[in-house]
């Protein structure tokens, strides 16, 4: 086109581009050509090399099992912030940016799908302790929001903390309130220092996202976006407490409590469901859990419900809307409401038909389809209870059949065969389910659609005809009533047939025969329309039997047989025969009837049990091995067997295990099994290629081991186990039908059940709150004891005061919270020593009564969690779990003080130490001390007084010495434990546990107790004078010197070097004298530069002496005036303030 | 609240299977009631080697309490921490020391401090699993989960029957939480081994044991060797005696053992064969653990960590059908069991519990 030459790009040849250009290709160089870049001296090198490893090193984490399953439960964003800083409103941005919906109020866990394999569940905390402590436990991503405008509140240290003690989430921060900076520079420094503070405390280099401003009563769509995508790409760590315990977040809570048990005790205990997705571990089904704040419940019913909030079937590229699904019963989404114990819809005015009165204003016209509407509203009956009234005349004259009469019939059969009924009754609902999604986009106008639809949002399964009949019954009642919104009241309406279900099912067998039989009996009268129904039981009753012949764990976990008769049978017989025998059902039936009888009897079945494990191997029949059949039978069970007859046997052999993976053996041998009928041939060739195989597998491992295995360090090792395991367990119970999976491995997470708990306090559904989470914690078999604790606690450097002995805490450990008494101590080598108070700076240790938890669990504390609205640090203190036990070693230092009475040579008798004889027994031998310092012992107690004894010291004592004992009292925490009951209460903030005494006394205006030994009075000392030692000269004289005072006495005669003259040498005596020339002169130069000296001062005195006088006078005058002045001025004041007074009087 | 108290009392009857119920209830700190301890019978209540064992389980715990009714016939056991260390305990001589040591071997890896325990009274006998068999194959089983260094259990004197008067030293480490196991694949046996011992009287004795138990075995492989382990002086107890102890070890490690002491009259050559045909016996049933330790194995893999373990096992004995039934009421733990049909043996699998050293302290 054209040909014309464009204009070359030429590179910049300086400044910051050019720069930054040489650099990049610098580094290209480097990576392409490492060889020229090699480093020259070694040192340098060897410094590169070491801080390549410390990076690979520092990568390095300890390898972790991460047990969530390949469908994970929605992840729990906790959005996090002090008040007033826009924590609703970023949920609600992020619900809209993922699913479109506007929500008008943010209360209780809110589930969107957030992407192909992602669900979220956002929960807003709210700044009560309880609260903050509870989401912390179950956070798995934390936006943090800090208002930049005003910086870090306390709330938000302290969340940190509660954080860093129960396991470290992600945290995201996120400022908000940005839009309140005028000045850029400002806004940019605001955000530099916030952020590297919010380093600091999580990381260097943690994200912290920026929310500039409020749109629409949103944040930008666009750092929105930004922040959803941080979110969805988040990776998590497993936590180590929540890798090993489960737990749910419950997002709907209803109270199935019988509404006339209610009105009769209004206070009675509640039977409560929860619903939530299973997290953590597996959960076991009659597990104990730990709801914080509403105390341990045992589980009473746990069923697997259909997903609310699924993920897309298949993979798909992009998520449709149609999949982008939000559940949050409890925050008023898409008009449904979940509330307590009902659904509302809210319905838009037009649809509804209003009560007579207002019926005539009728503004606007309605369409034809509206009006339909409005008259299926007239119905008085429901659509069950017209299919009940239609009739059917099959012939012209013959009485119309009614469905009702049909029903009872039904009911008469569902009595019967409970278990057939339920299949068809999922299957009916399974359709109905299906048909609804059908339809569902067209026509919401159909009311009884509506309400089916309500059904199967609550979606349970074990529901009888009757109790559908009470629903439609209550939702007709519901109809009437015309309000906007209404209320559809749940088909949960509790029997106790929860855990009569699974008594059911154990011993339907028995019930299915009378019911077969009762079937067999009606054949005949039935007609052809009706046949295949009994065709269909006696399918069910082939299938269930044949299910149960390979039921190996029922025959063993039911109690039906003894373990002796299991194990002497053969077992393939015992599943063959499993159906119970007619007497033998009997004897169950009359087990239930007659209980003292039946135990009579088994009494004396096990009457002569040995309790051995040695016992149940019978001696009896070892005949059979004098046979040399029988002994050849397990020939094969050697390595001396031919290896062909173990392959025909079906054995699984092979002498490594390598060529078999541990675990498929089960499928190999079934292979094997298969290929029996074979030939021979291939059989044999098939062994040679084995053997083959073996041996270059032998060979191979002889001659090149260092080239085929790769080298593995212990980190990969690991991880390859861990992931081995993992794999193992998914595998196992892939392929088992859903109700022994939940027998043996529990309910996996991931999973959305329904937990029904029975004894809930009245308060928990009274006072419920959704904007406080609700955790099931599920608890391990030992953490519902309670012992003593020993923890490593260390006072929060925060924290304004240091922590007292005996002044109760509130841990939050484990699912719990709860208050108690710690003892605080310090172990000195020997002893662990009570502290009164906790050391300034120093871990310590602190003992309290609680439930066990597993070592190295981490904890914090808080003095109080109600809102006493103290600008103060709440957490008190931090540490971890050390030691669990049933007893306490702590002492105090106790010392025992007496005074001498009596004083032999070594010996004294020591009084008012202890009270009796017995006393002294119990110490006697003790070491005991003089303030002095002299070591003696305890010897006897004195007959004559009581508590006095006989002590023995190193040396002798004074009457003035004081003798003390010292020793150990051992301390023992009070058993007090109280565990935080926040949710049962009106108002959640205000819990209160014990008060400390202080505040007692405060509160009820008692003065303290004063104890007047304990007041600090003025000690007066005398000065004790010791009078010089005198030892007679008599006693001196025998004395040994070394015992000899050796006090000199003063001396009479001149020693030597007094006594001497001194005369000098003739050199000597010259260099004296001019010594002393020299020295006359210089003193006399001093003198007269002296005399000069004060000559000069004096002349400067007397010089300043007139200035001085000069000045003197000056300011004599200047005073004299000034003074005249003021008394002149004050004069004039005087004289004007008493003018005027008089006038004022006058 | 009341409900929830009185719902964590499990409640068994019965005197057998007592052992194993105390030691679970220790291991997972349940409040256990066992009640009509022979209540029918013509002594009714405890005999002294229950109460004995009860004793040396109160010395191996710290705060368990046990209330014992007046006549005998009913316990209250309220577990407290295992805590070890160094105990020493006379187990009289109505129960071999296996009666007290066998489930004491689940307890130790779990205490405070590392088990050190002395026991005395009859090592061999035909009730109780003999010392030799504890040393050479339950205390491998261990190994198996991960406890490896420091187990140990020395003869230091041996007892037979009646009187006794022998000695053992049983030394366990202690662990945080056990390792899952998978064992399905049996192996075949390569070598057998065993220790033929004889207290006061002719060292002749045992190697008439070893030559019978020879004649039976020698068909099937040349790998046998047993050991004579004659007992001299003050180590030998109190009566004469001697006991056969034959272990068969496979290609995968799996133990297959038998063991029987003499009774009043008979010859080494009765024991000889009938132990290694019971070895035979047990070796037909497969599996890859033998049926002394069964339960053992059962038992720790429900407290390993929450992973899936897995055994194969030939012929469930009674005693284990009653141990997966305690297991399933107190640990609430159910195996999944399969027939393998090839090979007629079972295979169980379960997951763990998840169980760790609760009074193991960390510094």
């Amino acid at each position: 086109m054209d040909n014309k030459e464009h204009k070359s790009h030429r590179p910049r040849q300086a400044g910051s581009k050019k720069d930054k250009k040489t650099k990049k290709q610098k580094k290209t160089e480097e990576k392409n050509n490492p060889k020229a870049f090699a480093p020259l001296s070694g040192r340098k090198a060897e410094k590169l090399a070491r801080r390549k490893q410390e990076l690979v090193q520092k990568k390095l984490h300890v390898p972790l099992v991460d047990r969530t399953p390949l469908e994970p439960p929605p992840v729990v964003v906790a959005v996090v912030g002090p008040p007033q800083t826009g924590k609703t409103t970023l949920i609600k941005s992020l619900v809209k940016r993922y699913t479109k919906h506007n929500i008008t109020e943010v209360k209780g866990p809110i589930t969107v799908v957030s992407g192909k394999k992602r669900r979220l569940t956002f929960i807003e905390c709210t700044n009560d302790m309880n609260c903050m402590i509870d989401v912390a436990k179950i956070a798995d991503l934390v936006l943090l929001l800090i208002d930049a405008s005003f910086g870090f509140e306390m709330e938000t240290f302290e969340f940190l903390n509660i954080l860093q003690v129960h396991g470290f989430p992600k945290i995201i921060g996120v400022l908000t309130h940005l839009d309140k900076f005028k000045k850029i520079k400002t806004l940019k420094t605001t955000k530099k220092r916030l952020k590297h503070r919010f380093w600091t405390e999580i990381y260097q280099g943690a994200k912290l996202f920026y929310l500039s401003g409020i749109i629409n009563g949103r944040y930008p769509d666009k750092e929105i976006q930004n922040l959803s995508r941080f979110i969805s790409v988040m990776k998590f760590r497993p936590l180590i407490w929540r890798n090993t315990h489960p737990y749910l977040v419950a997002d709907r809570v209803e109270d199935l409590t019988d509404p006339e048990e209610v009105r009769q005790n209004p206070l009675c205990d509640r039977i409560v469901t929860l619903y939530g997705y299973l997290r953590g571990t597996n959960m076991k089904a009659n597990m104990k859990v730990h709801i914080p704040g509403a105390g341990d419940q045992y589980l009473s019913d746990i069923s697997i419900l259909p997903d609310p909030c699924p993920l897309p079937d298949k993979v798909r590229r992009r998520l449709s809307e149609k999949h982008k699904v939000i559940y949050a019963p409890m925050s008023n989404v898409g008009g449904i409401m979940y509330d307590k114990d009902a659904v509302y819809i809210d319905v838009p005015g037009s649809f509804i038909k209003r009560s007579d009165h207002t019926n005539d204003v009728e503004e606007y016209e309605q369409g034809p389809g509206e009006k339909m509407v409005m008259n299926l509203q007239d119905v008085p009956d429901t659509l069950a209870a017209k299919l009940e009234e239609s009739k059917l005349s099959i012939f012209a004259n013959s009485v119309p059949m009614k469905a009702s009469d049909l029903a009872e019939e039904n009911n008469y059969d569902n009595s019967g065969g409970k278990r057939d009924t339920d299949e068809e009754d999922d299957d009916s609902e399974e359709e109905e389910f299906d048909s609804d999604d059908n339809d569902n986009s067209e026509s919401e106008d159909d009311k009884e659609d509506e309400e089916e639809e309500e059904e199967d949002d609550e979606e349970e399964d074990n529901d009888n005809d009757e109790e559908e009949e009470n629903n439609y019954e209550e939702e007709k009642i519901i109809k009437e009533k015309s309000s906007s919104r209404r209320a559809a009241i749940s088909k949960f309406d509790v029997k106790d047939d929860t855990n009569e279900e699974e008594i059911i099912y154990a011993e339907s067998d028995s019930d299915m025969d009378d019911i077969v039989g009762q079937d067999d009996e009606d054949d005949s009268d039935l007609d052809g329309a009706l046949r295949w129904k009994s065709n269909l039981t006696g399918k069910a009753k082939e299938i269930f039997f044949a299910n149960r012949r390979i039921n190996i764990m029922e025959l063993i976990y039911s109690n039906e047989k003894s373990p002796e008769e299991i194990a002497s049978g053969d077992l393939s017989d015992l599943l063959k025969v499993s159906t119970v025998p007619e007497d033998k059902k009997d004897n169950v039936e009359e087990e239930d009837n007659e209980e003292f009888f039946k135990i009579a009897k088994k009494d004396i079945e096990s009457m002569n049990v040995i309790d051995s494990t040695k016992s149940y191997l019978d001696i009896s029949n070892l005949d059979k091995w004098d046979d040399d059949d029988t002994l050849e039978s397990i020939r094969n069970r050697f390595i001396t067997g031919s290896l062909e007859d173990d392959i025909s046997a079906g054995e699984n052999d092979s002498s490594d295990s390598e060529i078999r993976g541990d675990f498929e053996d089960l499928e190999t041998g079934e292979i094997v099994i298969g290929e029996v009928d074979k030939s021979k041939e291939e059989l044999e060739q098939k062994a040679l290629a084995q053997k083959r195989a073996l041996l270059k597998k032998k060979f191979d491992a002889e001659y090149d081991e260092k080239d085929s295995t790769p080298k593995v360090d212990f980190y990969d090792e690991v991880k390859e186990e861990i992931s081995k395991q993992l794999q193992l367990n998914r595998e196992e119970f892939e392929d088992d039908d859903p109700h022994t999976r939940a027998m043996v491995e529990g309910f996996r997470p991931g999973t959305y059940v329904r937990i029904l708990l029975r004894e809930m306090p009245c308060e928990f559904v009274k006072y419920f709150d959704p904007t406080y989470p609700i955790i099931v914690g599920g608890l391990l078999t030992t953490e519902e004891n309670l012992g003593f604790i020993q923890v490593r606690i260390k006072r929060h450097r925060w924290h304004k005061r240091i922590l007292k002995t005996k002044d109760p805490l509130i841990f939050s450990l484990g699912w719990r919270r709860f208050q108690s008494i710690p003892i605080y101590s310090l172990n000195d080598g020997t002893r662990n020593r009570m502290l009164k108070y906790t050391p300034e700076h120093m871990h310590c240790l602190a003992t309290f009564y609680g439930p066990i938890y597993p070592p190295n669990t981490g904890f914090c504390a808080v003095q109080s969690v109600s809102n006493d609205s103290t600008a103060a640090f709440r957490i008190s203190a931090t540490g971890i779990v050390l030691d669990n036990n049933h007893s306490v070693e702590i002492v105090k230092k106790l010392k025992l003080t007496g005074v001498p009475y009596k004083i032999f040579k070594n010996t004294a008798f020591i009084k008012n130490m202890f009270t009796s004889a017995l006393e002294v027994a119990k110490f006697e031998g003790a070491a005991i001390r003089t303030v002095s310092g002299i070591r003696g012992q305890v010897k006897k107690p004195l007959s004559k007084s009581e508590g006095h004894f006989r002590a023995t010291f190193e040396d002798k004592v004074l009457m003035s010495d004081i003798v003390f004992l010292r020793a150990w009292y051992p301390i023992k925490p009070k058993k007090f434990y109280n565990p935080v009951t926040s949710l049962l209460l009106s108002s959640k903030k205000e819990w209160q546990g014990m008060r400390l005494t202080g505040q007692i006394r405060r509160e009820l205006d008692i003065e303290t107790p004063k104890n007047p030994d304990s007041r600090y009075k003025k000690i007066d000392r005398q000065n004790r004078r010791f009078n010089p030692l005198h030892i007679p000269l008599s006693l001196q004289a025998n004395l040994p010197f070394a015992s000899k005072p050796k006090l000199p006495k003063k001396r009479t005669n001149q020693l030597y070097t007094q006594k001497r003259a001194v005369v000098l040498e003739p050199k000597e005596k010259k260099m004296y004298t001019l010594m002393q020339q020299i020295h006359t002169l210089k003193k006399e130069k001093d003198r007269k530069r002296k005399e000069k000296q004060t000559k000069k001062h004096l002349e400067y005195a007397k010089k300043m002496a007139k200035q001085e006088a000069v000045l003197a006078e000056k300011d004599k005058k200047e005073r004299k005036e000034y003074f005249r002045k003021q008394g002149l001025s004050q004069k004039r004041k005087i004289t004007s303030e008493g003018t005027s007074k008089r006038s004022k009087t006058r | 609240m009341s409900g929830s108290q009185s719902s964590k009392v499990l409640k068994f009857s019965g005197h057998g299977y007592l052992r194993q119920r105390l030691i679970l209830a220790t291991l997972s700190g349940r409040i256990i009631k066992i009640n009509k301890i022979r209540s029918e019978d013509n002594d009714p209540g405890l005999k002294d080697f229950e109460a004995s064992f009860l004793r040396l389980l109160e010395k191996v715990t710290n705060g368990s309490t046990i209330e014992i009714n007046y006549t005998g016939t009913s316990i209250l056991y309220k577990p407290g921490v295992i805590t070890g260390g160094k105990i020493y305990h006379e187990c009289g001589t109505s129960r071999g020391i296996g009666y007290f040591l066998e489930p004491l071997v689940a307890l130790a890896p779990f205490s405070k401090q590392p088990f050190d325990l002395t026991l005395t009274g009859i090592t061999n006998d035909n009730t109780d699993i003999s010392m030799d068999s504890m040393r050479t194959v339950t205390l491998l089983q261990l190994k198996k989960f991960g406890i490896e260094e420091g187990l140990e259990l020395k003869i230091s004197k041996r007892g037979s029957a009646p009187l006794g008067g022998g000695e053992v030293n049983f030394k366990c480490p202690i662990i945080r939480s056990l390792k899952p196991m998978q064992f399905t694949d049996e192996g075949r046996i390569k070598r057998i081994r065993g220790i033929a011992s004889c207290t006061r009287v002719s060292p002749q004795n045992a190697n008439r044991l070893v030559d019978s138990a020879r004649s039976v075995l020698n068909r099937y492989i040349p790998d046998i060797y047993i050991y004579t382990d004659v007992y001299k002086g003050e180590e030998s107890g109190k009566s004469p005696g001697f006991a056969l102890n034959l272990v068969a070890e496979s290609t995968t490690g799996v133990l297959y053992c038998s063991e029987q002491a003499a009774l009043s009259g008979e010859t080494p050559e009765d024991i000889g064969s009938r132990t290694a045909k019971l070895l035979l016996n047990e070796i037909s049933k497969g599996g890859c653990v033998d049926s002394l330790n069964q339960w053992l194995i059962l038992l720790l893999m429900v407290l390993g960590p929450e992973d899936v373990s897995k055994i194969r096992i030939g012929k469930l004995t009674a005693f284990t059908i009653q141990y997966l039934r305690d297991i399933k009421d107190i640990f609430d733990v159910t195996f999944k069991i399969k027939l393998d049909t090839t090979n007629n043996s079972l295979l169980l699998a379960c997951v763990g519990v998840g169980y760790i050293n609760y009074s193991k302290k960390t510094t």
